[in-house]
């Protein structure tokens, strides 16, 4: 059998691309430059752990901690800017005010409700005490944006504190005596 | 369910109140009877009202005391004025003016504007007015005589017709009745009564009209035949030869004397055709250029008959030319004078006929197309036309027996007027009644149990699918009909039925007549039906204690102050039940009050006094009644045996020298939606918020000074009193108390002993509102007990009753109140809305509670938490903006009282006014907040969503397509 006839040119252009970097020849690199290919990239990084040593658990765990710390301390980082911007929305009751309550509310909660899935990854066996506490600490913060939330609405008047508010309960006396007026 | 309404409450009192009435709404929401009272046969006539003018007006003073024009045309009134009571009304011919005399003043007025020209006040009882005729044409206006009762004298001035001015007086000498004045151009003559009452012997005095002195006096002999004015029939008629005429005591014979010859005493014989003459009236033209001949109508029980009888001025004889033959029924016989000629219009319950004074035949002829539910004719004024020669118009303004005021034009009935409907005395709202059938079904449906309530439910539903046919058949007229009217209450006219909305409501009306009427509130206020209840006899006033209207059954019971009530029927005017008056003792007040028999009505006697009732039918509340000398006392009823006997709980006498005027309570319907007053830093001040309430006004004259106080009805107790100095008791004090709130009106002085605070001179309203602590968030002694009691308020013994806390404010008011109301709404949420009746403006106004309210800062501006309470800065003059009064351009006269009732939407209260107009309206005091106003429009809104569904059909499935093509193009 004759051998197969060698594939045609465009069979040949189509298989091997020509180069995407058409002025890697005679231009050399600024200083400094790394290649961005992604190619190359994702080579380096494979490598690079490839290199790294493995880590021991006490290092991890010691890692580990600091990462739930972050995510601890996070929502606090908010609060500040949370602040400045419900102090400058003002306390009438406008869309951009009740969107802002409403964030201030929303955030806490799913916060609180999504302790343990925040720090699902971080838990292990060796730091199982420490991220207990950091969890307190979490759900600490968590509250506190949730008061600052509450603050806001207070200030427009929507928190049921007054007597007036609960005016609406109250009932007149009942009268045991009637007279009728004749005149 | 409270909280929905308390937060609506809240929001509501937030809110800025309506102060106005839409353009839109005015003349469609209310509605009026411009009334002018029954007319009087001898002030009514029709005038032209200026010389030039071909164009008459009819013109009246009623038996109210309204002067009025209506056009003849249309029947609408031209112009009002009122005046003191009934009096005289005469048309200076030739000229545009009329002299009307009533009390003891003589006035002008431009007939075209009904503008006052002169008037002038005398010190006697105007007896008559006469318009002196002058021989020359052109003198100048011409002179009024006024004839007046001065010390039981008679007295006669003549007035300049240009000012009023007296030109000259001349003074009876003897203790005589003046009767009337009558004038032919040469002389003046004086007609008094003479001798002891029960038989006058009759005096013309003949004066000399330039100077005004005696010239000769003659008296004729009509002792046994005159007991009173009334039996005199005719004095004067202003023409060539003026009469005196009266009947004998039988009414066989007619007695005439031509004033100014003293010795012809003419009797003419009356002719009785069936049965005995009840009635003699006699017709004679006004005009001094008339022909002297005069008619004789003469009324039995079963017909009626005319006698023409001609003056010949030469002899002074009096001869019959022709006689009008007999027709059944009652007729009214009008005179009316074209230049020398006269007609008589004879209008029979079958036809109207004119005749001309010189001959008996028949000028035109035309049967009588009036409807038979206004009754006979009593009496009425004409005006006959000559087309041609021989062809004649005649219009006739005729008063009927049942005091309807019928415009007939050539036997037709051009309009009508309710003029019965004048002159109201007390009024009442009434439900529709549902239909009978079903609000059976409905209460059977509540007392048996649920499970066979529910089957029985299921088999009506089923038994009223016949229905459905007719029911899917109106659908689209209904949905059509609803989105083009305008108008909410628009439905089936002619059909008394409940509107979704509650505006249709009837307010049943009584007259001092004696009549009651049945108006429908969400129909423009249309008579619906009529009654004549009593007779009440002439000069008197029927006198309305009470109506009380059971809603259930649909029957209204009105009491009157003579022991005579009658059971009506709400929906059709039919009377039930009747006691004439007389038979039960007198009554002095009357009261709804539940019993173990049902609730009925309870009539009180003299000095306050109910009298012994049986046992079963015992209020089961204790009672306040006025004694004799209007003193305030509570009642309760004792058990003896089978009857209750009322026993004094406690009186409240006011101290010496004061005289109470008026006991206001709370009204019946005064629910309150929220039991406290939030302040601006969110406290709550809570209301007092006591049912038996009393506000009684006492005034002393001698010392100037009024004094309000506030009772507790049940105990007796003063729960808090204020006192003005420098009253005027003569000017109207007028108060009135909901809720936890009370305020008042009078005019006050500044005394010359005040010193330090500013005092004001002038109408003042005081408001006042009841708190139960002066501490924020405090419910007072009675703390948080859920109930309370006026006799025992605490467990102490003989405790003190909680004294409410007080706070007060005093605004100044541009003019007098007479008559002051607050608006009712179902559930109290509604702000409400004080209507102040102002006699001089003859209007309404509403004045907003948030204008009156006493807690406003005084003196500065509020801070924006008041301004969020809706407190505003005080200011201490209420200035009746034209916004505010609800009347708008309407002029409503003689309001006497006006009531409200609450319709089915919340937003709204229904008003009523009666007096001499009747007037209606619906007010919203917070504004329309639960119903579409007239200016939505629903058309567009239909049309819009049209539109839109038009536009979503045809761009789909372009866009569809479109969608489906760019796809095909990037993949």
């Amino acid at each position: 059998m004759a051998p197969p006839p060698p594939p045609p040119q465009w069979v040949i252009d189509l298989s091997s691309p020509p180069a995407s970097k058409p002025k890697s020849s005679g231009i050399p690199d600024p200083p400094g430059f790394t290649p961005t290919s992604t190619g190359s990239k994702k080579q380096q990084g494979s490598s690079k752990t490839v290199v790294r040593a493995p880590l021991t658990p006490a290092e991890m765990d010691t890692l580990k901690l600091k990462k739930a710390w972050e995510v601890a301390l996070a929502p606090v980082k908010q609060l500040p800017m949370t602040a400045i911007m419900m102090y400058m929305s003002g306390n009438s009751l406008q869309i951009f005010s009740i969107m802002m309550v409403g964030m201030a509310f929303k955030n806490p909660i799913m916060g609180l409700m999504a302790t343990n899935q925040a720090f699902e990854k971080l838990e292990s066996e060796g730091i199982k005490s420490k991220i207990t506490m950091v969890k307190a600490v979490y759900v600490a913060m968590q509250l506190l944006a949730l008061a600052l939330g509450i603050w806001k609405v207070n200030g427009m008047g929507l928190l049921p504190t007054t007597r007036s508010d609960w005016l609406a309960w109250e009932t007149a006396r009942d009268p045991l005596e009637i007279a009728i007026p004749a005149f | 369910m409270r909280l929905p309404l308390n937060l609506l409450a809240l929001t509501l009192s937030i809110l800025p109140s309506t102060l106005a009435v839409f353009a839109d709404e005015a003349y469609s929401i209310d509605y009026q009877h411009e009334l002018l009272g029954l007319p009087q046969p001898h002030t009514t006539f029709f005038h032209r009202p200026r010389s030039d003018e071909k164009a008459t007006l009819l013109y009246t003073l009623s038996d109210l005391g309204v002067l009025g024009a209506v056009h003849p045309g249309t029947g609408k009134v031209v112009w009002r004025q009122i005046l003191d009571g009934e009096g005289y009304l005469r048309a200076v011919e030739g000229e545009g003016t009329l002299v009307s005399g009533t009390g003891k003043s003589v006035q002008a007025w431009d007939a075209m504007s009904g503008r006052g020209k002169w008037g002038n006040y005398f010190t006697g009882q105007v007896k008559d007015i006469e318009v002196m005729e002058t021989a020359a044409v052109g003198e100048g206006e011409k002179d009024i005589l006024a004839l007046f009762e001065e010390d039981r004298k008679a007295v006669l001035r003549r007035l300049k017709g240009a000012n009023g001015d007296v030109k000259w007086e001349y003074r009876g000498s003897t203790e005589d009745l003046p009767l009337q004045v009558s004038t032919n151009v040469k002389d003046v003559f004086v007609v008094s009564l003479h001798g002891a009452r029960g038989g006058y012997n009759l005096k013309v005095s003949i004066l000399d009209p330039v100077t005004g002195k005696k010239v000769n006096e003659y008296t004729l002999t009509a002792k046994g035949d005159v007991h009173a004015p009334e039996d005199v029939l005719l004095v004067g008629a202003n023409s060539a030869a003026p009469i005196i005429a009266w009947t004998d005591k039988t009414m066989k014979n007619l007695k005439v004397n031509i004033l100014g010859k003293s010795g012809s005493l003419q009797s003419l014989p009356l002719k009785e055709s069936d049965g005995e003459i009840v009635k003699v009236t006699i017709h004679a033209p006004e005009l001094v250029q008339s022909m002297p001949h005069f008619l004789v109508h003469s009324q039995s029980a079963l017909s009626n008959r005319a006698d023409v009888y001609h003056i010949d001025l030469a002899t002074g004889n009096i001869n019959k030319e022709y006689e009008l033959p007999k027709l059944p029924g009652k007729g009214a016989v009008s005179t009316s004078s074209q230049d020398a000629n006269v007609y008589f219009t004879r209008t029979t319950q079958d036809e109207v006929i004119i005749v001309s004074s010189a001959s008996h035949g028949i000028l035109g002829r035309w049967p009588i197309m009036v409807g038979k539910h206004h009754g006979s004719f009593v009496h009425g004024v004409a005006e006959v036309v000559q087309r041609s020669t021989d062809s004649y118009a005649v219009r006739s303004a005729i008063l009927m027996s049942e005091e309807d005021w019928v415009m007939v034009r050539n036997g037709a009935e051009a309009w009508t007027r309710v003029e019965g409907l004048s002159g109201a005395v007390a009024a009442e709202w009434a439900e529709i009644p549902e239909s009978e059938s079903l609000a059976k079904t409905l209460e059977a449906e509540a007392h048996s149990n649920p499970l066979s309530a529910y089957i029985h439910r299921c088999k009506r539903h089923i038994n009223d699918l016949h229905n459905l046919p007719g029911y899917l058949q109106e659908l689209p007229f209904r949905i059509i009909s609803s989105i083009l009217s305008t108008d909410v209450t628009s439905h089936k006219p002619d059909v008394l039925v409940r509107d979704n909305f509650g505006f249709h409501k009837l307010a049943i009306v009584a007259t001092q007549r004696g009549r009651v009427y049945g108006l429908d509130s969400g129909n423009q206020g249309v008579v619906v039906w009529s009654l004549k209840a009593f007779d009440i006899s002439a000069g008197k006033k029927w006198d309305v204690k009470g109506i009380w209207v059971d809603s259930s059954n649909g029957i209204a019971t009105i009491r009157g102050a003579d022991g005579e009530y009658i059971l009506v029927q709400t929906l059709t005017g039919k009377a039930d039940e009747k006691m004439d008056p007389g038979h039960w003792p007198p009554v002095q007040s009357a009261a709804v009050v539940d019993s173990p028999a049902g609730p009925w009505i309870l009539p009180i006697g003299l000095d306050g006094n109910p009298g012994d009732i049986p046992a079963k039918w015992t209020p089961k509340e204790y009672l306040v009644v006025q004694g004799k000398g209007g003193e305030v006392k509570g009642l309760k009823f004792d058990i003896q045996g089978p009857l209750a006997v009322p026993i004094t709980a406690w009186t409240f006498q006011p101290p010496v020298g004061q005289k109470i005027v008026k006991v206001m309570s709370r009204p019946a319907h005064d629910p309150v939606a929220s039991i406290g007053r939030v302040l601006p830093n969110r406290t709550v001040m809570y209301k007092y918020l006591n049912p038996n309430l009393v506000l009684v006004t006492a005034v002393s004259e001698a010392a100037a000074i009024a004094t309000f106080y506030l009772l507790d009805s049940v105990s007796g107790d003063m729960l808090h009193s204020t006192t003005h100095r420098g009253v005027d008791t003569t000017q109207p004090i007028t108060s009135a108390i909901s809720e936890n709130w009370f305020v008042y009106s009078l005019w006050s002085d500044i005394l010359p002993t005040t010193s330090g605070l500013p005092a004001s001179k002038g109408y003042q309203l005081v408001v006042t509102e009841l708190y139960e602590s002066d501490v924020p968030n405090d419910r007072g002694p009675l703390g948080a007990s859920s109930n309370s009691s006026s006799l025992e308020p605490s467990d102490v013994a003989n405790a003190e009753p909680a004294l409410p806390h007080v706070i007060s404010q005093t605004f100044l008011i541009p003019e007098s109140i007479s008559h002051m109301s607050v608006t009712q709404t179902r559930q109290g949420i509604t702000v409400r809305q004080l209507l102040c009746t102002l006699t001089s403006s003859n209007s309404i106004v509403g004045i907003p509670r948030t204008i009156l309210n006493p807690s406003r800062p005084v003196g500065r501006d509020p801070t924006p938490a008041e301004a969020e309470e809706g407190l505003f800065r005080y200011q201490p003059v209420i200035e009746f903006d034209p916004k505010m009064i609800l009347t708008h351009r309407r002029e409503v006269i003689g309001v006497r009282d006006v009531i409200t009732t609450p319709a089915l939407l919340e937003s709204t209260s229904l008003v009523f006014a009666y007096g001499i107009d009747v007037f209606g309206t619906r007010v919203a005091p917070s504004a329309a907040f639960d119903i579409l106003g007239k200016s939505f429009n629903k058309m567009s809104l239909v049309a819009t969503v049209t539109a839109l569904g038009i536009g979503v059909a045809v761009l789909a499935p372009m866009v569809r397509k479109k969608q489906i093509n760019g796809r095909m193009m990037t993949a």
